[in-house]
């Protein structure tokens, strides 16, 4: 289980992070909320890229704050919004990265790690990528790989931020597929963050409402993923469809267009 | 690897050999062994360490800032120790000891310089270029400034020769105090290879795969300042050595820097005995190291350059 408390950051023009605080006990969690809400900056607090100014993370009743980075990068794996791999690299070498808490850095991987980082390809079905340079994968590619290296890295907590953003219809749909097997199949706890409701009511069981540096609503995606709430976070009116038995989320439309809320933040303002 | 080291080690020997006295190994009188073993065997040895060095510092600079065109000098360590060495010239006579020491602690200084300075710009990789780049204009200034006001028949010619680089009349003497940071900075980057790659990724995702990345990026910049400003203190300024023999290396074992680290160093240090022997040999007169690693180095990159767009076109 994560549990995070009372968490605070900012940067050095104002606060970012204030008084976060939410608990996820399994399966796939999703941050949900307009851009600027600071989904990317809790994920990256979570992770330890950053350093909270105050507040509690925990994992399974361990303190993550008070790890070190190899100890807590043994727990967390974390895959980030844009890709830092500017030489091309190959996917095995990329993945075999993921290894890294694990490896004594005057040795580097051994044998070992290499079978780890190809099992990771394996389970992604993506062997075949193994040679391929990394800088040369498509935008799909390039995020199943970071997956796959998430994978390798064995975190009991796996965190993506925004893993479908710069990808077509197919692969966004693709990567929610291959991290809800994940969660499912491996018992891995994962969090996400996403700018679709509607891949959050497809893939997520626990869905989390973020808005100017706080969580403001939590719960089950179903139960929190509601037009008010989204006309609430978004300022959009909107209008929930069932098509076969599940939910989506349209944005509501008149004669004079889109029903864009000009004091948007309604009540979490 | 092997193959590389059996390169590296056929470069070495047939140097040996290579220069304005010729004569055969199989007939080598008391004349022919000084010349071997204190003449040339020295100076093969600085070229070969200095080679690794300045080619392990620029790679590891190539892979700290994630920029493929960094150099030795993107910190200002060699503008800062030829500054060091042209006020030691300037201010005394000529001394090479003097010289060396002042143009080896000028590099570490300014490294120390652009290291405080980035903290005022911001800690990440950005601060640390901006201030690289300032420091070494900086340093590049007052060398400026000392040659105009060198006497320009006496001390102006010896910077001015200084600053063009050269292994003419090494001897065991000076290469035996330069040689432990020499040997420190590249064993150190060997031995750190593994974090490299990590630290490639750039701070974020170093940091989330558990690499203490202020640490490592300290010790790194440290050992490559070191090697840097050694090599400058012992042969001057060598431009394009560093820049191109990683770029080489690639060519030949990829990007990984488990095999890449090893792999530049051995093509840095045959590229820099190359470029000697050519420097001895070519004219009758030594012709500045400088000026031949810059003759060999800029039309290698061109041509990685372009192999490298032919692929991307293809």
């Amino acid at each position: 289980m994560l549990l995070v408390e009372g968490l605070e950051f900012s940067y050095q023009n104002g606060k970012v992070l204030e008084g976060v605080g939410f608990s996820l006990e399994s399966g796939i969690g999703c941050l949900l909320g307009p851009n600027g809400a600071g989904k990317s900056t809790l994920i990256k607090c979570i992770a330890g890229v950053l350093q909270p100014t105050a507040g509690r993370i925990e994992l399974n009743g361990a303190s993550l704050l008070s790890m070190g980075f190899r100890e807590r990068s043994k727990l967390v794996s974390y895959a980030p919004q844009e890709f830092g791999i500017s030489f091309p690299y190959t996917v095995f070498e990329v993945v075999l990265m993921g290894r890294n808490p694990h490896v004594n850095p005057l040795e580097g991987p051994g044998e070992d790690d290499e079978e780890k980082a190809w099992k990771a390809l394996e389970a992604l079905g993506i062997t075949d990528l193994a040679e391929k340079p990394f800088t040369n994968l498509s935008g799909g590619q390039k995020r199943l790989i970071l997956i796959a290296r998430a994978l390798a890295q064995e975190g009991e907590l796996l965190l993506f931020d925004e893993p479908t953003s710069f990808l077509d219809f197919r692969n966004q749909h693709l990567v929610l597929s291959v991290i809800g097997g994940l969660a499912k199949d491996l018992g891995k706890l994962v969090l996400v963050s996403l700018h679709d409701p509607n891949q959050a009511l497809l893939f997520c069981d626990t869905v989390f409402l973020m808005r100017e540096g706080k969580v403001v609503a939590s719960g089950r995606a179903e139960d929190v993923v509601t037009g008010e709430n989204l006309e609430a976070l978004y300022g959009v009116g909107v209008r929930l469809i069932e098509v076969d038995g599940l939910r989506f989320v349209v944005p509501e439309k008149d004669e004079t267009g889109l029903n864009l809320n000009s004091s948007c933040g309604g009540r979490y303002r | 690897m092997k193959r590389y080291l059996l390169a590296y080690a056929v470069v070495f020997f047939l140097s040996l050999f290579v220069g304005r006295f010729t004569f055969s190994p199989l007939d080598m009188g008391e004349i022919e062994k000084t010349i071997l073993l204190d003449v040339r065997l020295p100076r093969i040895v600085a070229a070969s360490l200095l080679g690794a060095s300045l080619s392990l510092a620029g790679l590891s600079f190539q892979n700290l800032f994630k920029n493929h065109l960094a150099g030795p000098n993107l910190l200002g360590v060699t503008s800062g120790a030829a500054f060091g060495a042209v006020l030691a010239i300037l201010i005394f006579t000529f001394n090479p000891y003097l010289v060396q020491g002042l143009s080896f602690l000028f590099g570490l200084v300014a490294v120390l310089i652009a290291w405080k300075l980035s903290r005022l710009v911001g800690s990440g990789t950005v601060g640390l270029i901006l201030a690289g780049i300032a420091v070494s204009a900086f340093f590049s200034a007052l060398v400026g400034m000392a040659k105009y006001l060198a006497d320009p028949y006496d001390k102006l010619p010896t910077i001015v020769f200084w600053l063009l680089g050269s292994f003419a009349g090494i001897r065991w003497t000076d290469i035996r105090f330069f040689s432990v940071p020499l040997v420190v900075s590249i064993l150190g980057i060997i031995l750190l290879r593994w974090p490299l790659n990590i630290l490639s990724l750039g701070d974020e995702e170093a940091k989330g795969l558990g690499l203490n990345v202020p640490f490592y990026r300290r010790l790194i910049i440290g050992l490559a300042a070191l090697g840097v400003s050694a090599s400058t203190a012992i042969a001057g300024m060598i431009s394009w050595v560093g820049l191109v023999s990683p770029h080489i290396a690639r060519l030949l074992v990829g990007h990984d820097n488990r095999a890449l680290v090893p792999a530049s160093a051995l093509v840095g240090a045959s590229l820099l005995l190359i470029c000697d022997d050519l420097a001895r040999t070519l004219t009758p007169a030594e012709l500045p190291l400088g000026v031949v690693t810059s003759l060999v180095g800029a039309p290698i990159l061109v041509a990685i350059l372009a192999r490298r767009r032919y692929h991307v076109a293809r």
